[in-house]
């Protein structure tokens, strides 16, 4: 059984079509990369899976559920994390509390024993802050730790997105363009994070790249979208001969 | 072990200040007394609506509906019940202190649920609707005194609860920014998507805050009338919500210490300007020329102040002196603007109360806060003993990483 399923997903808005019938398998332990020119749809694609939206058509079925139409907060409990193209941390708090809000929903004791400070609710909290504080080792974060996420480099921020993702304990990974603005040093130690997620601590990764470097060297497979459809899937070398991805991207020849 | 006894003692130690306040205001006159009873009420209205508005990010400014409910809810059942039942003295005022806070909280849960899936201005306009339904209800109900007011009986002139009351709030909401528990709701405010993408939901965080920050203005509004003894819909108008808006602003949106803070100060201030007294004994007056003058100076102060602010590359201990410097030197700029102004006629013949200046005090005060520090007067900064260490010793004190 595939971890998440699109059976031919859609969805329009208005006479826009902005995702078209896509399809794909995801097995567990992928390393699964979604490409396309700006504006075909990929990260629309992240938004069905994710509950930002609800597809017009289609189902989308993880670990055998359909979750089409599940608020995001649920599909999060269910197992999909995500990270964010544009940066969205909690600004104002500090780098270790937004990893702990990530960990906040396999939170087991109610409101009334925190408001009253009670002790599983202080021993919960110091629990959560050391699962974040060990989430921010394995992503080289731990100096930081205090410091408010926006004040950090834009580099740590976007590993901080992840950071908070995982602190969900997700089957699936989603990250929206991880490597985007980062230097060619970033984004080779980040390309060696995200394969350790997988090694090491047996996430299924789906991501979304412009960087082809960072994407032909890391993902197994790859989904080429342009304009809401597929137009190419396969391995690197399949896809970086196709014609159809070779046109999309540079244009047909006349 | 160690939690249990530092927990307790605290609890205990809450207690006896409120009996010992109880204790102490008994002796005052009434009239410092009530100011006491006012300040204690505005402190827990402000900190409960600091958990709405700054914690959790939503604007809402009709918290004086709450406070209308809880008192004018807990008011009736007094007057109705209070000869039937076997229950006297202060424990009644506590079940209606619940009462006050279960029925506001209600409230809140009714205008929140709806409502709360607005954004920014408006959830403001909803809330403030909602305030001005509940003004106008009770106003023409006869059954609660309509426009004339609410006579409650009895009346219970206990201050320690009020003040219990404005510990308790203050004790709540720390308590909840110092767990886990509190993330969620920082989180809402600072990022609604990304919150709910990390499994956080959203409308059920924002209605728990709106129903909590209501249940305490409810319990507030319960112990108003019972302590006045009569209640009347001008009380619970829309610039009584809009001071305590004022409150959390000033003191900086978020930060408990500050809206507690603030709230005290505001709610004094006024009374103890209509306190003033000439040395014949009439209230204290000021020329016309004088107020004006300050008011000019205020906006030469601001002025210099904003612009040592924005002064590029002056050290923190550079920029301090300046201000100080400014404020100094706005006292001989007072002197001048008073001896200029004084010469209109006008002005110079014109006679204010010191009392009647309490709105200007508050819109001044706003814009001043607003113009150098629009994140208010504490930001998100809280109190906390290891700060008071740090200040007091210039020592590193333990880190809390929560409560921020």
């Amino acid at each position: 059984m595939s971890l998440l399923k699109l059976n031919k997903a859609t969805i329009r808005f208005g006479g826009l079509v902005a995702v078209n019938e896509v399809s794909f398998d995801l097995e567990k332990g992928d390393l699964f990369g979604l490409i396309g020119p700006n504006g075909a749809g990929k990260t629309t694609c992240f938004n069905l899976i994710t509950g930002v939206y609800t597809p017009t058509s289609g189902e989308i079925v993880f670990q055998g559920k359909q979750i089409q139409g599940t608020p995001s907060n649920r599909i999060a409990s269910l197992g999909i994390a995500r990270t964010f193209q544009n940066i969205r941390l909690f600004p104002a708090l500090s780098v270790l509390e937004n990893v702990v809000v990530g960990g906040f929903l396999r939170h087991k004791t109610g409101l009334f024993s925190a408001l009253a400070y009670l002790p599983n609710s202080i021993k919960e909290t110091t629990r959560l802050k050391d699962e974040a504080y060990h989430l921010l080792e394995i992503l080289d974060l731990e100096d930081v730790a205090d410091t408010r996420s926006a004040d950090l480099p834009y580099g740590k921020q976007r590993r901080l997105e992840i950071a908070r993702a995982m602190a969900t304990q997700p089957e699936l990974l989603l990250l929206d363009e991880p490597a985007a603005g980062m230097n060619p040093q970033e984004s080779e130690d980040l390309m060696r994070t995200v394969r350790k997620l997988r090694d090491e601590h047996g996430k299924t990764v789906l991501l979304i790249e412009h960087d082809m470097k960072f994407v032909m060297n890391l993902c197994e497979k790859i989904f080429v979208l342009d304009h809401g459809e597929q137009i190419a899937y396969g391995g690197p070398s399949e896809v970086r001969n196709d014609p159809k991805v070779i046109a999309a991207y540079l244009g047909e020849a006349v | 072990m160690k939690y249990w006894v530092v927990r307790i003692a605290s609890i205990a130690l809450a207690l006896f200040a409120c009996y010992g306040i109880d204790m102490m205001s008994a002796g005052w006159n009434s009239y410092s007394q009530r100011i006491f009873a006012l300040v204690g009420l505005y402190v827990t209205l402000a900190v409960s609506l600091n958990l709405i508005n700054g914690i959790t990010g939503q604007f809402s400014i009709g918290h004086a509906a709450f406070y209308q409910v809880g008192a004018y809810l807990s008011g009736y059942i007094s007057v109705t019940f209070y000869d039937k039942m076997g229950v006297h003295g202060l424990p009644w005022l506590f079940l209606m202190m619940f009462a006050g806070a279960a029925g506001a909280a209600v409230a809140g849960l009714v205008v929140g649920l709806p409502s709360l899936r607005l954004r920014g201005d408006y959830l403001a306009i909803v809330t403030m609707g909602f305030g001005e339904i509940i003004r106008i209800i009770v106003e023409n109900t006869d059954k609660i005194g309509g426009s004339y007011g609410l006579n409650v009986q009895p009346k219970f002139l206990h201050v320690g609860v009020i003040w219990l009351l404005a510990i308790v709030c203050i004790a709540v909401c720390r308590n909840l920014l110092k767990t886990a528990h509190g993330l969620p709701f920082l989180a809402v405010r600072e990022d609604e998507i990304a919150s709910s993408a990390m499994g956080v939901n959203v409308t059920s965080t924002k209605v728990t805050a709106f129903v909590l920050g209501s249940a305490f203005a409810g319990a507030a509004g319960a112990l108003l009338a019972h302590y006045e003894g009569f209640i009347t819909p001008t009380t619970f108008a829309m610039d009584t919500s809009f001071i305590i808006l004022t409150m959390v602003v000033l003191g900086g949106t978020g930060s408990i210490t500050g809206s507690a803070i603030s709230a005290a100060l505001l709610a004094y201030l006024p009374e103890y300007l209509r306190t003033l007294q000439n040395a014949d004994g009439t209230p204290l007056a000021v020329t016309g020329s004088s107020v004006m003058a300050a008011l000019l100076t205020v906006a030469v102060a601001v002025g210099a102040i904003r612009a040592v602010i924005n002064m590029p590359g002056a050290s923190a201990q550079k920029r301090t002196l300046y201000i100080l410097g400014a404020i100094l030197a706005s006292g001989l700029v007072k002197i001048i603007f008073q001896i200029a102004l004084l010469q209109v006629p006008y002005l110079a013949k014109l006679h204010i109360e010191a009392g009647q200046l309490r709105m200007v005090i508050f819109a001044v005060s706003l814009v001043v806060i607003m113009l150098i520090r629009p994140q208010g007067i504490f930001a998100h900064h809280e109190f906390s003993w290891s700060w008071v260490k740090k200040v007091l010793f210039r020592k590193e004190g333990p880190k809390t990483a929560v409560a921020s």
